[in-house]
């Protein structure tokens, strides 16, 4: 079957908006799944303190592009630079791009077996070599941000899915990255707490955390994004400013989407 | 969460109880119609019949077989004047464990505080309910006794559990967080005693010096500056391999596992299968899954072989076989040595496996959020991945030391006297030869061997109730 799109040209996100230099640069990224080419071509820049949403229907190859930024997907093409760094092969080129690169995944992915406060120091102790009490105080300064300083000595388990979410957050935070990922963050959450996630992301977005957000909220799209991304079978289609893109779209498919979606 | 689905839980039950008397309850079960009530006087006639045919059995046999065997059983063919050796290594390892133990149950309640969490203070009356199955074998060895020393050296031991388990607790907090390396001191101290400074000695003094050394080092030096980087790695190992040489350089005499026998050496046997087992295992599990054909394919060929042929073979292989193999100026471990590696290379196999599948339960998104972090592989299997695969799999795994434990009994096809070994030896012996007292004696092992695996079952399903607080 044939994953090119008809009547759409593979649009180029390179320009980043403002003044920033390049965190992310992603040249001709192409991916496959055996025979199934999940990304073809794409050319993004994220630059620094940009906001990036990305869109697009399931399956469009959303989640795969951002997990090629910090290699939890192996690219088959192309060049992707982090801060400066070129993604290689090389286990400790890797190391050195995820520690700068911050996740938050749909699924949480907190450690179960130990608690909020051990979550979170964790990498910066065991990566970083930071002392033990320095960690915590960070940790707590972390919790504080996200508004659950009460909840440090919990396990995961005893929290809920919007508390958890937001402890993802500050676990990504105590690596203080340059970029942190979100990966469809509040898709597994119940709707009385996608609230609370969201509005921790854009308390980080106002502070000038870079960020790239793969999201089904067209609302954090609309208000946050500095740029939007929209994809769709593994392509980039089409790319603006909120403004242009839910007001204004050029692309047929890019109408197609937000008309069955708005 | 647990406390309030509990709470239901006996809210539920709690009426089914109070309002029925025992001759109700006989009344509603046993003789609700016809059928149930001829099945249970059925039924009462055999169980009465067992009872009184069992009761007469113990009361008319003859237990002298026991009392003179007693010590074979226990500690096997152990020279008299050796035996303050035993005894001190048994008090060292009740010292230090006694302590150990309960200044972990400290830590583990002060935790437990900071938490928010209350922990009861477990009592000696819970430690009765945990071990009450050792206790009443104990207790049965006691009354065979033919003389007194063992008698007081029992309640010397049990005192001292009851003496420690108060010190322990009473421990400052310092002190208290460095149970675990106290406990490994006495392990080694005891084997010490008891088995002199032989090379394995020495080894796992160097081992447990290293890992002590690494922990303690990481506790003053943990900045990431090139020093301390240095110091916590190269220190440990400068400190292990000085206690290795040096233990090994030193060196007293003991008295060396190669002679000793009965459930002595079924113990030692069994918690020697255990614990290199698992490391081994872990190792093997991990290996199964790599990415590298030269590992996978050694560990997969390896578990498949052991698992495939019977223990029994590899004993004997390994006791008529493997000394044919080695070259003459290689010298040849001795018997039992063999036969333990034997056992833990055995046990190590089954243990892979049962961790592999402890593997495969530990969602990807785990590992991902961990490599997403920047931590390296190693960091990932050790810190993040193996202690929620252990957990998940502590039913199996409890089920393969019982199991463990109980195959130590095949040591006696090559030759060695250890505890079931015994049933064949007594009866020999010309003063019970033809007495037909096989029975005596069989039951006399089957009640040491329950005891033991009841325990280790019992303390399993305590441990899965403690690690699932705050789990999903």
């Amino acid at each position: 079957m044939s994953n090119t799109p008809t009547g759409t040209v593979n649009a180029d996100a390179t320009q980043i908006l403002g003044s920033g230099r390049a965190i992310i640069e992603m040249k001709n990224v192409d991916k496959l799944f055996g025979n199934f080419q999940a990304l073809t071509n794409i050319n993004m820049n994220v630059g620094e303190k940009e906001v990036v949403v990305v869109i697009g229907p399931s399956g469009s190859g959303k989640s795969t592009m951002i997990r090629c930024i910090n290699r939890l997907e192996k690219h088959d093409r192309g060049e992707i630079i982090v801060d400066g760094i070129t993604l290689s092969n090389d286990v400790r080129n890797i190391q050195e791009i995820r520690r700068e690169t911050g996740m938050v995944f749909q699924s949480f992915n907190l450690f179960p077996h130990l608690t909020v406060l051990d979550n979170i120091t964790l990498a910066p102790r065991q990566v970083r070599n930071i002392a033990k009490s320095e960690a915590e105080k960070t940790a707590m300064e972390l919790l504080e941000r996200v508004k659950i300083p009460e909840q440090a000595r919990k396990f995961p388990g005893q929290l809920s899915g919007g508390q958890q979410q937001r402890v993802a957050i500050a676990r990504s935070l105590a690596m203080n990255p340059k970029v942190i990922l979100f990966d469809e963050p509040t898709s597994a959450l119940d709707p009385e707490m996608i609230k609370e996630v969201l509005d921790t992301m854009k308390s980080l977005a106002n502070e000038g955390m870079t960020m790239i957000c793969v999201t089904h909220e067209m609302g954090f799209a609309r208000e946050v994004a500095d740029r939007v991304v929209f994809m769709a079978d593994g392509q980039i289609v089409e790319v603006g400013t909120p403004e242009h893109f839910f007001d204004n779209p050029q692309e047929e498919r890019t109408k197609l989407f937000l008309s069955q979606i708005l | 969460m647990t406390d309030t689905a509990e709470a239901k839980e006996s809210a539920k039950l709690a009426p089914l109880h109070s309002d029925t008397t025992p001759a109700k309850w006989v009344k509603d079960n046993l003789f609700n119609n016809v059928m149930n009530s001829i099945i249970t006087v059925l039924l009462g006639v055999v169980v009465v019949f067992l009872l009184v045919q069992s009761f007469g059995w113990i009361a008319n046999e003859e237990w002298e077989i026991i009392r003179v065997n007693l010590r074979n059983f226990m500690i096997g063919q152990f020279p008299s004047d050796q035996l303050w050796r035993l005894w001190t290594s048994a008090f060292v390892l009740i010292a230090t464990f006694g302590i150990g133990t309960s200044a972990r149950a400290h830590n583990s309640h002060d935790d437990a505080a900071e938490k928010g969490l209350v922990i009861e203070r477990s009592s000696l009356l819970d430690l009765l309910s945990r071990f009450w199955p050792i206790l009443v074998f104990v207790a049965l060895v006691v009354s065979f006794a033919k003389t007194w020393p063992p008698v007081l050296g029992v309640i010397a031991g049990v005192s001292g559990i009851v003496v420690t388990r108060f010190a322990g607790w009473a421990l400052p907090a310092p002190i208290r967080s460095r149970a675990i390396p106290m406990m490994a001191i006495g392990t080694i101290v005891s084997l010490a005693v008891l088995a002199g400074t032989s090379g394995l000695v020495a080894l796992s003094a160097g081992i447990v010096a290293l890992a002590i050394a690494a922990s303690e080092l990481s506790r003053f030096f943990e900045g990431s500056d090139p020093k301390s980087t240095a110091i916590r790695t190269g220190g440990p190992i400068v400190i292990g391999a000085a206690t290795l040489f040096i233990v090994n350089a030193v060196g007293f005499e003991g008295y060396g596992w190669e002679d000793w026998g009965g459930l002595h050496l079924t113990l030692f046997a069994t918690v020697v299968g255990i614990a290199s087992g698992m490391p081994i295992g872990m190792l093997l599990a991990i290996g199964r899954r790599s990415k590298l054909p030269v590992i996978k394919g050694f560990c997969v060929v390896f578990i498949e072989f052991v698992r495939g042929v019977p223990l029994i073979s590899l004993l004997l292989f390994s006791s008529f076989i493997l000394p044919l193999l080695f070259p003459p100026s290689v010298e040849t471990p001795e018997t039992l040595t063999r036969a333990m590696i034997v056992i833990a290379l055995f046990s190590a196999a089954y243990i892979a496996e049962i961790i592999r599948g402890g593997l495969q339960a530990v969602p990807k998104g785990q590992t991902e959020a961990a490599q997403a972090s920047g931590m390296s592989a190693a960091k990932i299997q050790r810190l993040i991945v193996m202690p929620q695969a252990l957990r998940a799999v502590i039913p199996a795994m409890v089920g393969q030391f019982i199991s463990l434990f109980k195959d130590t009994s095949l040591i006696a096809t090559i030759g060695v006297a250890e505890f079931f070994q015994y049933v064949a030896i007594s009866n020999s012996q010309p003063a019970f030869l033809g007495k037909g007292l096989q029975l005596v004696t069989y039951a006399f092992v089957a009640v040491g061997y329950w005891s033991f695996a009841y325990t280790m079952s019992k303390e399993s399903r305590r441990l899965e109730k403690q690690l699932g607080v705050g789990v999903r």
